[in-house]
């Protein structure tokens, strides 16, 4: 900088009548002082550059306490630790990890829970807690709220199945049997973005031995708890031990959520079309989109049925009726494609085709806005008498 | 400095070249000044390279007479777990008069024993059992749950264990964590659940068997995740490869697998009786990747040839997945 200033100094300023400025003298201290700038920004430059290279941010760990001031308040995930409140003899010996407390052991006292959802990104969901209005039983801790970005939070690996069906918001809360001594009962109510989703984690948790439940459209018993989707719900309860006592109180709450919880089928029109006779309950699924391969087949709902001694895979897809018969012909065409395809008489209003691709049969019939049929049969026969009877009403 | 016609102060070329050159020379100077003073820690606030533990190693001397995997079946937890250590030489072979031995549990969530996500109490009150027989100074129970550790303890059925037999139980704190340094597959520098390994001098893994939703099956390897800190589910990323670290990172005296009722579907949290099945069995061993291949296999009940974590581990030369290759022996308690 000295230098070119020194030089910029013999350059003439000013023309006309102005007197000629020209810097004559420059002092040795802005010379020196020039060129240490330079040095130090040339420094800094080659640092930068020489610790960008090298920098590898595994190489670090992050030394929070140096970061505390600038952190809010995390709370954490300490609400079943209010199990300590609880009489038991065994609970009130148990000290209080200082993680626990660290981790901020006030409830939320605006919504009356824990929220576990202060970081999410997302919109937070009412945080309402869960009450149970039920004499037999005593809260054991706070609600907790998870979001799906922090879901693992409570059931850890388990949570990318709960993401995939888009799941919303969970809370749960555990409530200790007052006629069983340390018994309890968890409940877990998970509320996803629609009825259809909830529905499609129900039906991947599905208990091939539950008992049909007639609280909810959706549901099953099984020996230690109840399972059951209700709107976009999907609620669990869940008992410690299968205890006479303990068993009720958890029938108890179900039928409180069942209640509770507001009643939404939207969506779920196929699932309601799915007869019931035959059907083999812990098969019912539900496909999103791609049922069977085929683009044009959106929100299906399948399941097997025992038909004649064979076991027939079925589905039902309701839509527009301009939509459902775009599919049954492209369907149609694909089946021509890769196999043999015969168009069967029309049944109670109900077109038909059934076609053998790969080996497998295949009977679909289209009717209004519905669309359905068996697949992948080994029996054809049967697939075409299983439809045909569906079709006319004699399979309900 | 010369003096043109016109300007007093002005240069000529080789001045302007000598100044330049000088300069160059400053600037050449002052990089190789800061190269030189440059110190590789890193300076920005908040962050500083630490220098994390390597854990020692627990696991006994091997022994060319004694099976190193047995496998035991049995109504019982404790007449079970009794008969697969008979197999491996008694208790004796892995815990000493005065050891202080840390037994890791798997107690991730806050279930209650019959739907097996965690550890059953049956198998902790039995292993604790054998160590005290086996001349244990002190026995210390320890986790870091995904739950609350207070809530997940109670609610699996520990806590009451730890009561009744006056085993140490200690919980996460803030202070009970320490980087570790491993050279890993993916774990490299990470803090982890230290402070019950400061004076342990045995180590024993118990694990539940079940099914996992991202890596197929909790044994053994898998157990040794409750021991890591912090954001842990980033992991989740490269689940197969962190499972195959812990081989490498924890070289336990003995690894216990409890396979008396398997969690055979919706793991690794389960909820549903359905779920678990009972087999009525017990893998114990020095080898987790032996122990957990065959409870893949024949516990599970699945196809050991995708369970990548295994595979993974015997490439690495951290166990053998071919169990049936090992010395073994099964038995009927």
């Amino acid at each position: 900088m000295g230098v070119l200033f020194i030089m910029a100094s013999e350059k003439k300023i000013g023309t006309g009548n102005r007197r000629e400025f020209v810097r004559l003298k420059i002092p040795l201290a802005e010379r020196i002082a020039s060129v240490v700038i330079i040095a130090l920004l040339a420094g800094i430059g080659i640092f930068i550059a020489i610790k960008g290279k090298r920098f590898d941010p595994n190489l670090y760990n992050v030394r929070t306490e140096a970061l505390r001031s600038t952190s809010a308040a995390v709370v954490g995930k300490d609400a079943t630790a209010r199990s300590l409140t609880d009489s038991q003899p065994v609970s009130s010996e148990t000290p209080k990890p200082a993680a626990d407390k660290a981790a901020g052991g006030e409830e939320n006292s605006a919504e009356g829970g824990m929220d576990h959802s202060a970081a999410a990104p997302k919109p937070a969901l009412k945080h309402e807690p869960l009450e149970i209005s039920h004499a037999g039983i005593k809260p054991m801790s706070p609600t907790e709220f998870y979001t799906a970005d922090n879901l693992f939070e409570k059931i850890d690996g388990r949570a990318p199945a709960y993401q995939s069906f888009n799941v919303q918001q969970m809370r749960c809360r555990s409530f200790n049997v007052i006629a069983a001594t340390g018994s309890y009962v968890d409940v877990y109510e998970f509320r996803f973005d629609n009825p259809v989703d909830a529905f499609g984690m129900f039906a991947l948790e599905r208990d091939p031995k539950g008992k049909p439940l007639s609280m909810a459209p959706d549901g099953y018993s099984g020996e230690m708890g109840y399972f059951y989707r209700q709107g976009a719900v999907y609620v669990q309860i869940i008992a410690s031990d299968v205890k006479p006592e303990t068993m009720a109180v958890a029938k108890a709450i179900a039928e409180n959520r069942a209640k509770e919880l507001p009643a939404d089928d939207s969506g779920l029109a196929g699932r309601r079309k799915l007869p019931a006779e035959g059907m083999l309950a812990d098969s019912v699924a539900f496909i999103p989109d791609n049922a069977q391969g085929q683009s044009a087949l959106k929100e299906v709902f399948q399941a097997k049925y025992k038909f004649d001694g064979a076991e027939l895979p079925f589905f039902i897809m309701v839509a527009t009726p301009d939509v459902a018969a775009k599919a049954w012909k492209s369907f149609q065409n694909f089946c021509g494609k890769y196999g043999a395809v015969e168009i069967l008489p029309d049944v109670s209003g109900g077109k038909i085709f059934r076609a053998q691709v790969f080996g497998k049969w295949k009977v679909v019939y289209q009717r209004d806005g519905e669309l359905g049929g068996v697949f992948d049969a080994e029996d054809g026969a049967k697939a075409q008498a299983f439809i045909e009877k569906y079709l006319r009403g004699e399979i309900k | 400095m010369s003096v043109s016609p016109n300007h007093e102060s002005s240069v000529n070329r080789r001045e302007f070249l000598v100044r330049l050159g000088i300069t160059g020379a400053l600037i050449a100077g002052s990089g190789l000044a800061a190269r030189k003073l440059w110190q590789p820690k890193h300076f920005v606030p908040g962050f500083e390279k630490e220098k994390g533990l390597q854990l020692r190693s627990y696991a006994p001397d091997i022994s060319k007479v004694l099976p190193s995997l047995a496998i035991a079946h049995g109504m019982e937890h404790e007449k079970t777990i009794r008969a697969a250590l008979a197999v491996l030489g008694g208790m004796g072979r892995f815990i000493q008069r005065g050891d202080v031995v840390v037994i890791k549990p798997n107690v991730a969530f806050d279930r209650p024993p019959a739907l097996a996500a965690t550890t059953h109490p049956e198998a902790l009150r039995a292993v604790a059992k054998l160590c005290y027989e086996a001349g244990a100074a002190k026995v210390i129970i320890a986790d870091n749950p995904i739950n609350s550790p207070t809530g997940c303890f109670l609610k699996s059925g520990l806590t009451a264990v730890v009561s009744d037999m006056h085993l140490d139980l200690l919980y996460p704190e803030t202070n009970s964590f320490a980087p570790l340094s491993l050279d890993g597959e993916v774990l490299k520098e990470w803090t982890f659940f230290n402070t019950p390994f400061k004076k342990a001098t045995k180590v024993i893994g118990l694990a539940p068997c079940k099914d996992h939703n991202l890596c197929h099956a909790s044994m053994t390897m898998k157990n040794w995740y409750g021991l890591l800190g912090g954001r842990r589910n980033q992991f989740h990323q490269h689940i197969h490869s962190i499972v195959s670290d812990f081989a490498l990172m924890m070289k336990p005296s003995l690894v216990i697998l409890d396979g008396m009722n398997v969690l055979m579907s919706n793991g690794p949290t389960g909820g549903r009786l359905s779920d678990v099945k009972r087999m009525n069995t017990i893998v114990a061993g020095t080898d987790m990747v032996a122990v957990d291949a065959y409870g893949y296999a024949h516990l599970l009940e699945r196809n050991l040839d995708e369970l990548t974590y295994i595979h993974k581990a015997h490439e690495r030369g951290l166990g053998n997945k071919n169990w049936k290759e090992t010395l073994h022996k099964e038995v009927q308690a």
